[in-house]
């Protein structure tokens, strides 16, 4: 395996809070990486110290084996695309526009747009379905047409490895498939490595070649899902108990909660339908 | 080319930068009424001047008007012009960096810190050519204050704007207080000074302006360009290899230096720095003021009021400060109304 994103003796953290202690990492390139973990367990705070969001306290990031902080942010912008958990819209800007963003790491002040960034900036808006949209404002977006549209903005910019922070998060599940499909296809068509944070542990297992679990700032486990997505394994991160059985479709280990202290309330108090893993 | 997003791409030499149309119509048309209201500036008054004497004189063909013209008349008008610009372009930069149409140098407390500078000169005795440096030492010391209480979290926008706010209101009160202690006389003086008032000024006033302009321009070509990414969230900004607080900083300080320049030689003329870059920004339909749209603005509206305060009540005259507001106000809530329910 070669690592493309690392973490070496990572600490970070918020003010007095200290989320990560001492954290090594070695994420693969060329795969699909998806984070899972409880809430607040480090998760977000890990991708956003590899994107050089978060100044770490100690340790190093290395990007194909250079510390991350020696890079000029240009080139790290050049090599690396991040999508926020949830990005603010500036107000009236049309989707062509916000998509064209993606291409400032190649662009000067006296050099505001080449035919490259035409040609890259088409083909971002095409490869996220959103081509249709290009002169709509962006703020009359349904949910799940916006986040296609930041990532297809994180696409312009043309990186090998891209971070996305629970990019399903907000969309319904039709949605949350065409997202995950178009990661799938950016890894197995373009040769991307793609890691994401989610929250839906059989969407991880289904999409995921490499799974990285977390609790409490630490990693518990990490590898392809079929190896390591055990029943265990959700009762030690997530502390629930669980059945994995082989998902029908895929084949990929699905996750089932056993008895869960609703279902297992008498029947009086009809227990919701539906209760499910992930879910925040 | 649809990525453009309906620009069209301008190149000379080793630039390249994409264009809308329609900043560059408005530019181009503001450009003409800034011209038109300049001549009537110079036309208007006693003695009546008509435009063509008035273009005649400026051509330097050698009218009998050329003393009015020319040596009382012109320095004003181009005075008006220069800080009008000087305050739209602070408006427009400080409006961006605290993302908020409301924040300008007279609210984030620049314009009180030269005013309580340029107060304390004119009521202590000290020499009349000392208030202007008195003023930009001032303005500039009152947004340190406002930098250093915003800069925690990178200078955030609300941050930002909180400091600015409570700076003004403290520098205002301690205005009050010297101004209550002063020769009653001085007082006077001190008061037209805050309302601001181009009376008596002319070329060394422009010059000033103008100077700091010119050395700002490099800043302003790339700060028009930067300006763009202001409406970014900071995650986004450095996902895509900016340095968002650096840049933050950078326009923030550029604009405050434009707004403490121009305060210290015309006074605190409120409200165009606040209107220019809202108005500009709804006549060339774009999410984020435009800079140079914002500054033909700004001299626009300062040159008008300038003359409506000499000529309305003549011949009593009015200070501008007094009528940018009156001028510009009703046109903001105009435009507003216009826009009600459609996005722009």
């Amino acid at each position: 395996m070669t690592a493309m994103l690392s973490t070496r003796d990572l600490v970070a953290g918020y003010e007095a809070r200290t989320v990560l202690d001492g954290l090594d990492l070695d994420l693969p390139a060329d795969a699909f990486t998806v984070i899972v973990g409880p809430n607040a367990c480090g998760k977000s705070t890990l991708l956003r110290t590899m994107a050089r969001l978060l100044t770490p306290r100690r340790g190093a990031v290395l990007l194909d084996g250079t510390a991350i902080r020696d890079l000029p942010t240009r080139e790290v912008a050049r090599r690396l695309g991040v999508l926020p958990q949830s990005p603010l819209v500036p107000e009236g800007i049309t989707v062509a526009d916000l998509v064209g963003r993606g291409r400032q790491p190649y662009q000067r002040w006296w050099r505001q747009w080449s035919t490259e960034d035409g040609r890259a900036v088409e083909e971002a808006l095409a490869m996220a379905d959103v081509a249709g949209l290009a002169d709509r404002p962006v703020d009359t977006l349904s949910g799940g047409q916006r986040q296609r549209v930041w990532i297809a903005m994180t696409l312009a910019q043309d990186t090998e490895a891209l971070l996305l922070d629970e990019p399903t998060t907000f969309l319904d599940l039709a949605h949350q498939v065409e997202v995950l499909d178009l990661l799938h296809r950016l890894r197995a068509e373009r040769g991307r490595t793609v890691v994401a944070v989610l929250h839906d542990l059989n969407q991880a297992a289904r999409y995921a070649d490499h799974l990285v679990a977390m609790r409490a700032g630490a990693v518990v486990a990490a590898g392809p899902p079929r190896e390591i997505l055990t029943a265990d394994l959700v009762r030690d991160v997530f502390g629930l108990d669980c059945v994995v059985v082989p998902c029908p479709v895929t084949g990929a280990p699905l996750v089932v909660p056993a008895r869960t202290q609703t279902s297992a309330v008498p029947a009086a108090t009809p227990a919701p339908a539906g209760a499910s893993v992930g879910d925040a | 080319m649809r990525a453009l997003a309906g620009r069209s791409l301008v190149r000379v030499g080793p630039l390249s930068v994409p264009v809308r149309r329609r900043p560059v119509v408005v530019a181009g048309v503001l450009f003409v009424l800034l011209a038109g209201a300049v001549v009537i500036s110079l036309s208007l008054g006693t003695p009546y001047v008509a435009p063509g004497d008035v273009l005649r004189s400026l051509s330097g063909a050698g009218t009998p008007y050329d003393l009015v013209v020319r040596d009382l008349r012109l320095p004003r008008a181009v005075l008006a012009a220069l800080a009008g610009a000087a305050f739209g372009v602070a408006g427009t930069l400080i409006q961006s960096v605290a993302r908020n149409p409301l924040a300008s140098p007279d609210v984030i407390g620049v314009t009180q810190g030269a005013g309580l500078a340029a107060t304390v000169a004119l009521t202590s005795g000290a020499a009349a050519v000392l208030v202007a440096p008195a003023a930009l030492v001032g303005g500039l010391v009152a947004a340190l204050l406002v930098f250093a209480l915003g800069a925690r979290h990178g200078l955030a926008a609300q941050r930002f704007v909180l400091a600015g706010v409570a700076v003004a209101f403290a520098l205002r009160a301690l205005t009050e207080v010297v101004m209550l202690a002063a020769d009653p006389i001085d007082g006077l003086r001190a008061q037209l000074w805050l309302i601001g008032t181009l009376a008596g000024k002319g070329w060394a006033e422009a010059a000033w302006i103008a100077g700091t302009l010119a050395v700002l321009l490099p800043v302003l070509l790339w700060a028009g360009w930067a300006l763009r990414s202001t409406a970014l969230d900071d995650d986004t900004a450095r996902g895509i290899g900016l340095r968002p607080v650096a840049r933050r900083v950078g326009l923030a300080a550029t604009g405050v230096l434009a707004a403490a320049t121009v305060t210290a030689q015309v006074g605190a003329v409120d409200f165009v720095a606040l209107v220019a870059p809202q108005v500009a920004r709804r006549l060339v339909r774009a999410e984020r003021p435009p800079l140079l749209c914002s500054a033909l603005l700004g001299a626009l509206l300062l040159v008008l009021a300038d003359l409506a305060g000499r000529r309305l009540f003549a011949p009593t005259q009015l200070p501008a400060g007094v009528l940018t507001a009156a001028i510009g106000g009703p046109y903001l809530i105009f435009l507003l109304l216009r826009t009600r329910g459609r996005r722009s």
